[in-house]
């Protein structure tokens, strides 16, 4: 075997070679034969009869041209590269039939390649920690709250007890958002950061790329101005210097060292991934250690996330009861008044990251399959009906005398040659799929997102593929070979009525593939309704000519309230005197985006006493505060009362409908006006509801919006707001003005982000959007597929009884009839599809359920939607061969053969 | 598909052409076609009738084997021609081929003198 595999590729370097070398074989011949017959003329022959001496002497050189030629050749290669040429031919014939195959070839493989390496790399890829599995972030549950906050971060005292105790876990890490304004070296830039344990890099198991982490003592206030920053912004900022590690940078109006830079491949989570309370930046490029000061220590504020690492071997459930234990141990020493038995829960690290696009990038996953699905049955479809076409052209070659191996090589070869085309454009889709899908993808998707191609995929897929060509395109020309080649032309001569079990099963196949289509177009349907509703819901503030600016101040002029009271005073009037600008106001927290950086409080009512009693009793809403002239520019609807005044003496707060529900259950939300609650304790000052406003959702309406209280800025002072206007214009045309306005008021001052309202809520329904883009794709691709395999089985069937047809529009039949016939024909394996389909899309819309908005998973609009496009489809489908059919020519028919 | 088959009988003569042009190569240098067949014809003293255009054919076959390579270059009366040279190969199977070659003729001249005999 080996020898003879070593002969063939020693045979192979002359096979490419081989006309070239026959032709040098027959110059020397020839040169031969001259040399000789000169040596002849010398010896005194004459001539000619020198000339035939010397040929005889050579001998035939045909025969030995021939003889190299051959021996040049492999035979079954001259008959693969022949095979190989014919199927191309073919192809170029039929142009369309090679086309459909293999681009749908490309789609089916192509899609789930890209689909599933996405999600592989999102959902099971290890995350780039040490011992990933290990890792868990901790929650706190307060049973009685449950209904308001699902669950809440940790305070800082309870991570520290934690870590004193000994524990199921063997190292821990806590984390809080730290927004950073960096200033002195070039431009003043806004970047988001984190507090972090002096232990995080080492805990993640991801040490600094260069110089060094956080010392333990680099917790203590004082020796905490120390900072450890990203490879990206060592790049960006600091040009690659390495000279920066030992240098001060001046961040928030304080020197900081830096000590270290972290690995470009350092992941950590960012956004709303560690807590829905605790607002990350989109990106972190700034790290420094907690240092927890006396001052602080007596707040108690759920505030900070931590991560745990379970030791080798030991028990979640077991580290679990442990961290309740010493949590409920503080509660009772602290509060005894306050009954509640804290829960924690443990929080995989792989689903902070993708726990909440899990569940779309499954049902992504799933869509594509049936798309897969839907393009074998596409495929097997295809190749039945050329099967059929071709029964003839088999007969014959089988009646001039191929061999059965012959015929069934040669369909092979055209299926692999099919196969290997529509392989290739697929690997070139599956590529760019991914790039796309990691490149726009919500950013869930896009920070795990790897390009990668996942080959055991790509093999699979094409392998099912190729597997339902090879069954479907070779089982026929078998078939052909074992058939009576005189009995089959005689047959196909005359009738080939197109009945017969392969009719049948490409009727059925038909069905299978309008199945599939009305499974996919039904969830893309019920995305779709969803994301209109979500679009198009009320969300309680404007989002159209709405302009949103980030800014924060920092350092010694601000550090009392009233230096940030006047600066938030002074822009807010100074950007509302711009050009363009219909009204203008600042928030410290935007609803849209759901976060809270001015903390939630328990409110009460003013008889209250008893706060370790009532605590747990009242509700707990989140505290914004604004500045006049913030409801105008976000366009929120009073309810009742009226909105802050310029100058408000007396403490007042305007709060959301479900605030006022919530504190007066029995009584209408617009008869909260004028009464007085407190806020965060029962011995704060007492303040006086001056308006009711509707609720604020959050953007992607995701969540039930939490009850909120607002107050006037000058009585609750917050470090950053955001700027709201109302434009009269295009909003972003106004972001330079600002960014003018506010370098007029401080030129140290870094905005970080000027966005449209419009951006903002549509990057809150990216996730959304991502799964109903994906979703609707795959169902129009599948929608096509069946069309066309529709298209072709009608076409075929009409095309076989053109006699038929002929006979009846002779006798008398109209057009009408014909045209009847055709579409009862075509459409009854479209409509047992839809209702299959059917079935099944209402059964599988219940996994769909938690992501629809606004309807139920048997929504009628949408599913009617999706019977009326396939039925139009279908219809168009059936509609151009029926309309063929009935225009034929009964003479041209008859003789038709 | 007639391709290389050829009868057995043939099969000898070729193995026999092969060798002695394999060993006209080891003897002689680089060589043409023309200047193999010269050789082979002044060794066998016009004994041997040979067909001078098969000796291509063993050309081809023994480049195959790897055993010769040839190359192109000019004649002595500046004629390009192909120059074909033994490789290292070729030498080793020559020195086997005309082991086997003699063990064969010992064989065979024995058989033959028994069969004389009686």
């Amino acid at each position: 075997m080996w020898t003879r595999f070593l002969a063939l590729v020693s045979r192979l370097r002359f096979v490419a070679a081989r006309r070239r070398m026959s032709d040098e074989a027959a110059d020397e011949l020839n040169a031969h034969i001259e040399l000789l017959t000169a040596r002849y003329v010398r010896s005194g022959m004459a001539p000619d009869e020198a000339r035939l001496a010397a040929r005889r002497q050579v001998g035939n050189v045909v025969m030995v041209r021939e003889e190299i030629y051959h021996m040049n050749s492999v035979g079954w290669l001259e008959v693969l590269t022949q095979d190989v040429r014919y199927a191309f031919r073919t192809f170029a014939r039929n142009p369309g039939f090679a086309s459909v195959v293999i681009l749908t070839l490309a789609l089916g493989i192509g899609a789930n390649t890209a689909i599933f390496s996405v999600v592989y790399s999102v959902l099971l890829k290890p995350l780039p920690y040490a011992r990933p599995e290990q890792i868990y972030s901790v929650e706190v549950v307060i049973p009685e709250r449950r209904d308001q906050i699902p669950s809440l971060p940790v305070t800082v005292q309870a991570y520290l007890e934690w870590r004193k105790a000994h524990t199921e876990f063997a190292a821990m890490s806590a984390l809080r958002p730290w927004e950073c304004n960096v200033t002195g070296d070039g431009e003043p830039e806004r970047i988001g950061g984190a507090r972090v344990s002096a232990t995080f890099f080492s805990f993640l198991g991801v040490p600094v790329a260069r110089g060094r982490g956080f010392s333990a003592e680099e917790e203590q206030p004082g020796k905490e101005r120390v900072v450890v920053i990203s490879d990206a912004l060592w790049r960006r900022r600091y040009g690659s210097d390495a000279a920066v590690i030992g240098k001060t940078i001046v961040i928030n109006g304080e020197s900081h060292l830096v000590v270290g830079i972290a690995p470009a491949s350092l992941m950590v989570p960012t956004g709303a991934q560690l807590h829905p309370l605790l607002p990350f930046a989109p990106r972190i490029d700034i790290w420094k250690p907690i240092a927890p000061a006396v001052r602080e220590l007596k707040n108690e504020s759920w505030d900070h996330a931590v991560l745990v690492r379970l030791r080798s071997g030991g028990s979640a459930e077991h580290g679990r009861h442990e961290l309740e234990a010493v949590l409920n141990g503080m509660f009772r020493v602290q509060r005894p008044g306050i009954k509640t038995q804290a829960v924690i829960q443990l929080v995989p690290v792989r689903e902070i990251y993708a726990g909440k696009i899990r569940l779309r990038l499954l049902l992504i996953l799933a869509a594509s399959v049936l798309l897969l699905l839907t393009a074998c049955a596409s495929i097997a479809n295809l190749l039945l009906a050329r099967a059929a076409s071709r029964a003839n052209e088999f007969a014959t070659r089988i009646a001039l005398g191929a061999g059965q191996a012959r015929v069934l090589g040669q369909t092979l070869t055209e299926t692999i040659v099919l196969a290997i085309v529509g392989g290739a454009i697929a690997v070139g889709l599956a590529k760019y799929g991914a790039l796309a899908l990691a490149s726009y993808g919500p950013d869930d998707v896009r920070l795990l997102a790897d390009t990668r191609l996942n080959l055991p995929l790509l093999v699979f897929a094409m392998t099912m593929s190729v597997m339902t060509g090879l069954v479907c395109g070779v089982a026929p020309a078998w078939q052909a070979c074992r058939k009576d080649a005189a009995a089959e032309l005689n047959a196909g001569a005359r009738t080939s009525l197109g009945g017969g079990p392969a009719a049948r099963s490409r009727q059925f196949l038909v069905g299978v593939e309008m199945a599939l289509a009305t499974a996919l177009l039904a969830s893309a349907g019920l995305l779709l309704h969803s994301f209109v509703n979500v679009m198009h819901a009320d969300r309680g503030y404007e989002i159209e000519r709405v302009l949103a600016v980030d800014v924060s101040v920092f350092g010694q002029r601000y550090s009392a309230a009233a230096g940030r009271t006047a600066f938030y005073g002074d822009l807010v009037g100074n950007v509302r005197a711009l050009p363009g600008v219909v009204a203008a106001g600042a928030v410290s927290d935007l609803p849209a985006l759901a976060s809270s950086t001015g903390g939630s409080r328990t409110i009460f009512h003013p008889t209250d006493t008893d706060f370790q009693g009532l605590v747990l009793a009242r509700p707990v809403a989140m505290v914004r505060s604004v500045t006049t002239g913030y409801f105008a520019a976000s366009g929120s609807s009073l309810r009742a009362g009226r909105f802050f005044a310029d100058e408000e003496p007396l403490p007042v707060a305007v709060i959301s409908e479900s605030l006022a529900r919530r504190l007066w259950p029995r009584e209408d939300p617009t008869a909260a006006v004028g009464r007085r609650l407190r806020q965060g304790d029962v011995t704060g000052p007492l303040i006086a509801v001056a308006g009711v406003v509707t609720d604020a959702r959050p953007g992607g309406m995701d969540r039930e919006p939490l009850p909120v209280i607002y107050r006037p800025y000058q009585q609750w002072a917050s470090g950053p707001m955001t700027l709201v206007l109302r434009t009269a214009q295009e909003p972003s045309a106004l972001a330079s003005a600002v960014r003018t306005e506010i370098r007029k008021l401080d030129p140290d001052l870094a905005v970080s982000a000027i966005r449209t309202m419009r951006d903002i809520v549509s990057s809150t329904v990216a996730q959304r959007r991502f799964q109903l883009t994906l979703t609707a794709v795959f169902a129009l691709v599948a929608l096509l597929l069946g069309a066309v395999g529709l298209y072709g089985v009608v076409s075929y069937s009409v095309a076989c009884r053109t006699r038929d047809i002929g006979v009846r529009i002779a006798l008398g039949a109209l057009r009408t009839d014909v045209m009847r016939w055709v579409f009862s024909n075509g459409m009854k394996p479209v409509l047992i599809g839809l209702v299959a389909g059917m079935g099944a899309a209402i059964a599988a819309a219940r996994a769909l359920r938690g992501l629809l908005f606004g309807i139920t998973p048997a929504d009628p609009l949408s599913l009617g939607a999706v019977v009326v496009v396939l039925l139009l489809t279908s219809g168009l489908a059936c509609y151009l061969p029926a309309r063929r059919a009935a225009a034929l020519d009964p003479m041209i028919a008859l003789r038709h053969e | 598909m007639a391709k290389g088959s050829t009868p057995a009988k043939t099969d000898v003569l070729q193995g026999t052409l092969d060798l002695m042009v394999l060993k006209t190569l080891e003897s002689m240098g680089p060589l043409h076609g023309y200047g193999i067949a010269r050789r082979i014809e002044q060794i066998s003293d016009a004994v041997l009738k040979l067909n001078e255009g098969t000796v291509y054919a063993s050309l081809m076959r023994l480049q195959h084997q790897r055993w010769i390579s040839a190359s192109w270059g000019n004649s002595e009366n500046n004629r390009r021609a192909k120059f074909y040279t033994i490789t290292r190969q070729g030498r080793g199977q020559l020195t086997a081929e005309t082991e086997n070659w003699k063990r064969i003729a010992g064989v065979i001249g024995r058989l033959l003198r028994t069969a004389v005999e009686p």
